[in-house]
C-alpha cells in the first residue's frame, strides 16, 4: 500500500504536542519541590580514599545529601549484577555518582555538590579492548567471580559475557574455499541522543512513592526502585508524562531510586533535570564500540563455504542490559547468509568507559557495517557484482541461517530487488557519486503484555495499557485495533497509559515490541468487551449472541442490518448491570529453537518474526576533503504486515537518518584518561534538516504467522541496521577500498583515499 | 553569588500579554518563560544554541531563548508555541504536521514550528532547499525530517 | 550587579568606563558563561537598541557596516552581496537562522575566535575597526585588533561601533569557502576567503587571501603577489600552496593538523576560483559552499 492510499492515522497525542500543552517530565512541578544535583566521580578508574559530605549537609537550603552509606548495600542489574547506586570503594567510569544532593534551588544544590570532598587514588584505566583481554591487564571488576550471574552466562577476566555460535566444521569449510577473505573493522561508541534530556520527579505520601520519569520502560524503572530500595512494587508507582524520545537511551533503570531516596530523606518532592552534558556522560545506555574480525571462505562461483568471526564489544564499566550483546552481535556478523560452516566468538569487554546498553538495534548497525563492507570486499575479490553475490547467498524460505534456524516465507531477497530497483544502482553516475547496497536483519521480541478495555455508559471507552509511547506512534495505533474489534471509531477511545499502578505489565518501548505484544493484548481485551456487547445486544434484539455483528457503531443481527441497536445504547444498558470491562494479554509467539552450538546462550540465536531490510544509498564524495553527502536512499523492509503506514514510514526515515549520523558524523571520542571529549552537540554532530536526503521506502508485506497482530513484526529498530553499511559500500566504490573505522569521518575517508591513491 | 543579587524588574510581553517579571539579570529568556511566565511548551534540549528546542520569536524573528537574556527582551514582543493557535483553530503548520506525520516524540516540535513560522513569515514561497535551511537549527532525532519538511512545504503551498 | 540599556553610543561608552561589558545578541556571553568559560559579567550594558550601529551605508573611503548588523542582514543585503560577496558568503554559513538573526558582525569580530567565519573576508577587504572610547573614536586595522584566540587589542572600555570597508575596484570578486562536515550548524574546521581583481586579459591583477581556524587568529596569506598575471587555474593552485605552507594549524577534536593543512589549501583554491569567476561576471549565489556543491545535494 502506498502512503498516499493509506488511511490517515492522526496521533491521539498530536494536539498536545503541536500546541505546547503536552507535559513532559521536566514540565512538571510540585509545591515544595527541591532540586537534585549529583556529584560525579569525574575520574574513570580510582580507589576511593575519602568522601566527606559534611560541608554539603551544613549548607543552608540543603535538605538531603546521600551517598552509598545511605542506601541498601547491594549490587543490581539484570543477568550481571555489577552495579551500585552510588560509588562505594572503586570508581569505574567518569559518570558514576558519588553523592546526591537535594536543595531549595539549583545554585544551592550546585554549591553543596561542589563542597563535597572526594579523594581517591587513581588506577590505570582500561580503554583498549584487545589490551583488556590480554594477560596482565588491569581488571575493571576485581571479585567479578562472586557477582552471581544468571542463566548460561559465561564470564572471563574483563569479560562480562561471552557467547559463541558454532555450526559445521569451520576448518574444513575454509579449506574447501577457493578464496579466504579476512577483514577487520572498528566502530566507535555513539549515543542514543533523544532531544529531551531525562528528568525525574519523586514524591512520597506515607510509605508510598510516586515517580514521574522520562523512562521508556516504566515497569523496569519500578522494578529497579523496588530492588535497590528494597520496597514492594505495590508501594512504587511510576508515571511517565509525554516522553521526548528514547532510542534505547532511556531504557533500563536510571536515577529513579536516587531521586526517590532524596525525596524520602528530605520529606519533600525532589526533581532532577539533566543538562545535555550529563545526558552524554552519566546514563548506562550508549551504543557500544566494537572490533570485528571476519573471515569468509568462498568458491570461485561465489558460494560461501565458511564464515568465522571474532568480536570484542566495549561493555564499558558496568553491564546494564548488555549481557545478550555478544550473541546478538555474533548473529549479525554471521549475518543473513547461508553458510554450512560458522564459528563466531564474541566477548563483552569491561573497560573504564561509560556503560553500554540497548540503543536502537544494539550491536546491529556496527556489526552489519562490518559484515556488509566485508561482503563487498568478497565480491570485489572474486569479481562478482555485490548485488549478485547477495542474490546468491542470502537466506530465504526453507534455507538455514547461521544458527541453523530454518526460515518460513521471508522477504529478504524481495527487499534486495526492490531497494536496488528503486535506486540508481547500475546506472551511469558522475565520477564522484556511487550507490552502495547493504542488507540487514533484526529479530522481533515476543513477550508478556497486558491491557484493560472498558466502555462507559455513554459509549466512549478507555484503553488502559502498560505500553509506553516513546514517539513511534505504536501506542497511538492501539486505538485502531480496539475500535476495529468493537465496530467503533478510534476517536471513541481515550488512551490511559504510562502508569504502572493503573495498567498491567508491558516490557515498555524497547525491542520494537509494543504493537507486536500489546497489540495482541488490546485485541484480546477488546474481544472480551465485544462478547459482552454481543450478549447485551442478543437480549435486546432477541437473537443468538453468536449472530450479532458489531460494525459502524451498531450491533446488528447477521444478515439483517435493520435489526440493530447502537453501541451507545448497549453501553448504557450494560452500565446498569455487568458493565463492559475487558482484559487481555494473550500468549506470546514462540521463540524458535536452533540446533547450532551456542555457548553463553542468551536466547537471541533463534528469532521469532525475523525482519529483513535492504538499503541502497547514493552518495557524493568531495574527493579533495573526504566529505561524504548522502543524496538518496532507497529502502525496502520486511517487517511483516504494516498496520499504521504513516508511522511505519516515519520509523524508516528516522532510523535511516540516525544511521547516516552513525556512518558519517556520530562517534564518541575518548581521551587517554577514558573520559569523553565530545560530550556536547557542537562536537557530537547529529544530522540536520539541511542534510536530509531523499528517502524512498517500500514495505514487503509478508504476514508472519508467528508474530504480532495480522502478522505484523517489529519495526522501529530495523531501519537503523543497514544504512551505515550501505553508505560504506558506496564510499568504498569511490575510493577503491573500505574505510575500516566508524564513523567514516571526512578525515578518515580522506586518509584512506590518500593511502590508496599514492 | 547570583542568588543574592538584586533582581531586575521589568515587563515582558509574551503572546500579547504583558507579564511583570522580577528575575536575576543572568536568567535566560527560556527559564523566565518556563518558570516566571509559566508556559512550558518551549523546551530545553541543550542549553547551548545547538538543538533549537527552545526557539521562540522575538519581534517575529527566531531566537534560541536558552542563550538570550530575559532582561534584553523587555520592550519587545515574544511569541511562544502557546501563541501560535489562532483562537480555537490550529495554525496550518500545526495541522499539517499532524496530518503529514511530522510529529513523533514531539519534544522538538514547538521549536520546529517557531522556526517554520519565522521562515514562512519572511518567505511565503520557499523552495525545498529554503525549508531545509530554515529548519536547520532545529534537531529532530525521531523523524529524519522528511515529514516535517513535507508539512512545511504543504503549508507554504496552501 | 547592573543592567542598563544604552540609548546612545555615549551612554554605552560611559557604562563601559564604569566597568560594564557590552552585550548585543549575547549568544557568546550567555553560552560561554554556562559552559564555565567565563562567568557572566556582573555589569552589563545592552547595546542592541543603538539603531545607528545597525546600518550599512557609505563610510569614509568606502563603506561602513555597523557593529550591530546581523549575519542575517549581511547575507541578503544587496549592496554587500554585490560588492563584498565573501562577507555575505560567510554570514550565510554562520550557525542557524536564529543565530544568524541574533549574532552581530561586531560580536563576531570582538569575540575574536580564530574560527569565526566573517573574519577572513574582512581581512581580505582590508577592513578596519572603528572603536569608541572615553577619549573619542579611533580606527584599528584588524590584524592589529586580533591578538590571539578570544583576545583583542581594544581596551575594556572601548566599544566597536563599525567596520569600514574600502571601496571595491572594478573587475573584482570575492568568495569565502569553508570546510564543513554537515550542511548547517557548523563551525569552520578551516576556511578561506579570497578577494581578486582581474586584469583586462582575465588574469589576476591583484589578490588577497585570508584563512580561518589555522592559526591563533584569522591570518592573511603573505606573498599573494605570486598570483598576479596568472590565469584562474594557476592562481587557484598557487593560492592553495601558499595557504597550506603558511598555515600553523593545531590538532583537536575537529581535525588533525595535517588534515587542516591540506584542507585549508583546498579551501583557498576554491575561494580564489570562485572569486575569479565572480570577478569575471559569473553569477555564483551566496553562499558559495551551497552554490558550488561543497555539501549541496
Amino acid at each position: 500500500m502506498s502512503l498516499n492510499e493509506a488511511p490517515k492515522f492522526v496521533r491521539a497525542d498530536g494536539p498536545d504536542k503541536v500546541t505546547g500543552s503536552g507535559r513532559y517530565t521536566a514540565d512538571m512541578n510540585m509545591t515544595g519541590q527541591l532540586v537534585a544535583k549529583f556529584r560525579y566521580a569525574d575520574v574513570a578508574h580510582a580507589r576511593v580514599t575519602k568522601i566527606d559530605v559534611s560541608a554539603a549537609k551544613a549548607t543552608p537550603g540543603v535538605l538531603a545529601v546521600l551517598t552509598a552509606a545511605d542506601v541498601p548495600d547491594l549490587r543490581y542489574s539484570p543477568v550481571v549484577p555489577d552495579r551500585t547506586l552510588f560509588v562505594k570503594d572503586v570508581v569505574r567510569f567518569e559518570g558514576e555518582i558519588v553523592a546526591a544532593v537535594a536543595a531549595v534551588n539549583a545554585a544551592t544544590a550546585q554549591a553543596a555538590v561542589d563542597s563535597i570532598v572526594f579523594e581517591y587514588d587513581g588506577l590505570p584505566v582500561v580503554t583498549d579492548l584487545e589490551a583488556a583481554l590480554a594477560d596482565g591487564s588491569p581488571i575493571v571488576h576485581e571479585g567479578w567471580e562472586s557477582y552471581g550471574v544468571s542463566g548460561d552466562t559465561v564470564q572471563r577476566p574483563n569479560v562480562a559475557s561471552f557467547s559463541s555460535i558454532e555450526k559445521g566444521d569451520i576448518r574444513a569449510g575454509l579449506a574447501a574455499a577457493d578464496h579466504v577473505i579476512t577483514s577487520r573493522y572498528v566502530a566507535d561508541a555513539s549515543h542514543a541522543l533523544p532531544i529531551e534530556p531525562r528528568a525525574v520527579l519523586a514524591q512520597w505520601e506515607g510509605n508510598k512513592v510516586t515517580i514521574w520519569t522520562s523512562t521508556q520502560v516504566p515497569f523496569d524503572a519500578r522494578n529497579g526502585v523496588c530492588e535497590t530500595l528494597q520496597m514492594p512494587s505495590s508501594r512504587v508507582r511510576i508515571i511517565v508524562p509525554h516522553l521526548g524520545g528514547g532510542f534505547g537511551g532511556k531504557c533500563g533503570f536510571h536515577f529513579e531510586a536516587h531521586i526517590a531516596a532524596l525525596a524520602r530523606a528530605s520529606k519533600r518532592p525532589v526533581k532532577l533535570v539533566f543538562s545535555r552534558r550529563e545526558e552524554f556522560l552519566a546514563p548506562d545506555r550508549r551504543r557500544e564500540g566494537m572490533i570485528v574480525d571476519i573471515t569468509t571462505g568462498v568458491t570461485n562461483d561465489g558460494t560461501i563455504t565458511a564464515r568465522e568471526g571474532w568480536i570484542a564489544i566495549d561493555n564499558g564499566a558496568y553491564t546494564a542490559d548488555a549481557a545478550f550483546f555478544p550473541q546478538l552481535a555474533a548473529m549479525h556478523v554471521a549475518g543473513p547468509y547461508v553458510s554450512p560452516n560458522v564459528f563466531v566468538e564474541s566477548s563483552l569487554v569491561y573497560t573504564n568507559h561509560q556503560p553500554s546498553g540497548s540503543v536502537r538495534a544494539p550491536t546491529a548497525p556496527q556489526a552489519c557495517w562490518a559484515l556488509e563492507s566485508h561482503t563487498d570486499e568478497i565480491a570485489r575479490t572474486i569479481g562478482m557484482d555485490p548485488v549478485d553475490f547477495r542474490r546468491k547467498n542470502t537466506v530465504d524460505e526453507g534455507l538455514e541461517g547461521p544458527a541453523a534456524q530454518v526460515y518460513g516465507e521471508i522477504g529478504l531477497r524481495r527487499c534486495l530487488e526492490t531497494a536496488v530497483a528503486n535506486s540508481a544502482y547500475g546506472s551511469q553516475l558522475p565520477e564522484n557519486e556511487a550507490v552502495g547496497v547493504a542488507v540487514g536483519w533484526w529479530p522481533s521480541f515476543p513477550g508478556p503484555s497486558g491491557a484493560y478495555i472498558k466502555v462507559d455508559a455513554d459509549g466512549s471507552g478507555q484503553i488502559i495499557t502498560g505500553a509506553q509511547e516513546c514517539g513511534t506512534g505504536s501506542v497511538m495505533t492501539l486505538r485502531y485495533l480496539a475500535a476495529e474489534e468493537l465496530g467503533m471509531e478510534p476517536e471513541d477511545f481515550e488512551l490511559v497509559y504510562q502508569d504502572t499502578s493503573a495498567a498491567p505489565y508491558d516490557t515498555g518501548a524497547t525491542g520494537s515490541q509494543t504493537l507486536l505484544n500489546n497489540g495482541r493484548a488490546v485485541i484480546e481485551g477488546a474481544r472480551e468487551v465485544a462478547a459482552q456487547l454481543r450478549d447485551v445486544a442478543a437480549d435486546q434484539l432477541e437473537a443468538a449472541a453468536g449472530d450479532i455483528v458489531l460494525a459502524d457503531g451498531f450491533a446488528h443481527v447477521s444478515g439483517s442490518p435493520d435489526r440493530n441497536v447502537s453501541i451507545v445504547e448497549l453501553a448504557g444498558i450494560a452500565a446498569e448491570g455487568e458493565m463492559l470491562i475487558g482484559k487481555g494479554s494473550g500468549t506470546p509467539p514462540d521463540y524458535p529453537t536452533v540446533s547450532a552450538t551456542c555457548v553463553g546462550d542468551q536466547g537471541v540465536a533463534g528469532w521469532a518474526g525475523p525482519q529483513f531490510s535492504c538499503h541502497a544509498v547514493r552518495v557524493r564524495l568531495d574527493r579533495d576533503t573526504g566529505v561524504v553527502r548522502v543524496l538518496e536512499i532507497s529502502a525496502a523492509h520486511d517487517s511483516g504486515t504494516i498496520i499504521n503506514p504513516i508511522a511505519a514510514h516515519g520509523q524508516v526515515e528516522g532510523g535511516i537518518t540516525m544511521g547516516i549520523g552513525q556512518a558519517l558524523s556520530e562517534g564518541t571520542v575518548y581521551g587517554d584518561d577514558a573520559k569523553q571529549r565530545n560530550a556536547g552537540l557542537l562536537e557530537y554532530k547529529l544530522q540536520t534538516a539541511a542534510d536530509a536526503p531523499l528517502v524512498t521506502t517500500e514495505f514487503i508485506e509478508i504476514p508472519d504467522p508467528n508474530a504480532g497482530p495480522r502478522g505484523a513484526k517489529g519495526l522501529a529498530e530495523a531501519p537503523n541496521v543497514p544504512t551505515a553499511a550501505a553508505i560504506a559500500n558506496a564510499v568504498a566504490q569511490l575510493i577503491g577500498e573500505p574505510v575500516r573505522q566508524l564513523p567514516m569521518t571526512p578525515e578518515r575517508v580522506w586518509a584512506v583515499s590518500e593511502g590508496s591513491s599514492s | 553569588m547570583s542568588e543574592s543579587a538584586t533582581p531586575q524588574n521589568f515587563d515582558l510581553e509574551v503572546n500579547g500579554i504583558s507579564y511583570p517579571i522580577s528575575a536575576d539579570q543572568g536568567k535566560n529568556l527560556l527559564s523566565v518563560i518556563r518558570e516566571d511566565v509559566g508556559l512550558t511548551g518551549t523546551k530545553e534540549g541543550c542549553d547551548d544554541c545547538e538543538c533549537g528546542a527552545c526557539m521562540v520569536l522575538l519581534d517575529g524573528q527566531p531566537v534560541n531563548s536558552c542563550s538570550y537574556l530575559a532582561v534584553q527582551a523587555q520592550g519587545r514582543t515574544v511569541t511562544t508555541i502557546e501563541g501560535v493557535m489562532q483562537g480555537e483553530e490550529m495554525h496550518a503548520l500545526q495541522r499539517n504536521l499532524l496530518d503529514e506525520g511530522g510529529v513523533q516524540c514531539g519534544f522538538c516540535t514547538p521549536g520546529m514550528i517557531m522556526s517554520a513560522h519565522a521562515l514562512l513569515d519572511r518567505n511565503s514561497n520557499p523552495t525545498p532547499e529554503d525549508v531545509k535551511i530554515g529548519l536547520s537549527g532545529n534537531l529532530c532525532r525521531c523523524t529524519g525530517y522528511a515529514k516535517i519538511l513535507a508539512a512545511v512545504e504543504k503549508t507554504a503551498a496552501e | 550587579m547592573s543592567f542598563t540599556i544604552a540609548a546612545t553610543v555615549e551612554e554605552a561608552v560611559e557604562a563601559m568606563a564604569n566597568g560594564a561589558r557590552p552585550i548585543a545578541g549575547g549568544t557568546d556571553l550567555v553560552v560561554g558563561a554556562r559552559h564555565g568559560k567565563s562567568a557572566l559579567p556582573d555589569d552589563l550594558v545592552a547595546i542592541d537598541r543603538l539603531a545607528e550601529l545597525a546600518e550599512i551605508g557609505p563610510g569614509p573611503g568606502g563603506h561602513r557596516v555597523g557593529a550591530l548588523v546581523t549575519h542575517a542582514q549581511l547575507m541578503i543585503d544587496p549592496f554587500i552581496v554585490e560588492n563584498y560577496t565573501a562577507l555575505a558568503d560567510a554570514a550565510a554559513l554562520v550557525g542557524s537562522p536564529s543565530t544568524r538573526n541574533v549574532g552581530t558582525l561586531g560580536g563576531n569580530v570582538m569575540n575574536a575566535s580564530p574560527a569565526m567565519d566573517t573574519g577572513a573576508p574582512l581581512l581580505v577587504f582590508g577592513a578596519t575597526a572603528r572603536v569608541a572610547g572615553p577619549g573619542g573614536e579611533r580606527t584599528v586595522p584588524l590584524d592589529e585588533l586580533w591578538t590571539g584566540p578570544g583576545t583583542t587589542s581594544a581596551a575594556a572600555n572601548e566599544l566597536l561601533i563599525a567596520l569600514n570597508l574600502p571601496m571595491p575596484s572594478d573587475r573584482c570578486g570575492s568568495a569565502y569557502v569553508r570546510l564543513e562536515y554537515r550542511r548547517a550548524m557548523e563551525i569552520a574546521v578551516v576556511g578561506a576567503a579570497a578577494g581578486v581583481t582581474l586584469a583586462e586579459d582575465g588574469t589576476v591583477a591583484s589578490a588577497s587571501v585570508a584563512l580561518s581556524a589555522v592559526a591563533p587568529t584569522i591570518v592573511a596569506v603573505a606573498g599573494t603577489d605570486a598570483l598576479n598575471g596568472l590565469a584562474l587555474a594557476d592562481a587557484a593552485a598557487t593560492a592553495a600552496e601558499l595557504a597550506s605552507d603558511q598555515a600553523s594549524p593545531i590538532s583537536d577534536l575537529r581535525a588533525s593538523d595535517s588534515y587542516r593543512r591540506h584542507c585549508v589549501g583546498v579551501m583557498a583554491k576554491r575561494a580564489v576560483d570562485a572569486a575569479c569567476r565572480r570577478a569575471a561576471g559569473e553569477s555564483i549565489s551566496v553562499p558559495v559552499n551551497r552554490a558550488l556543491g561543497i555539501g549541496a545535494a
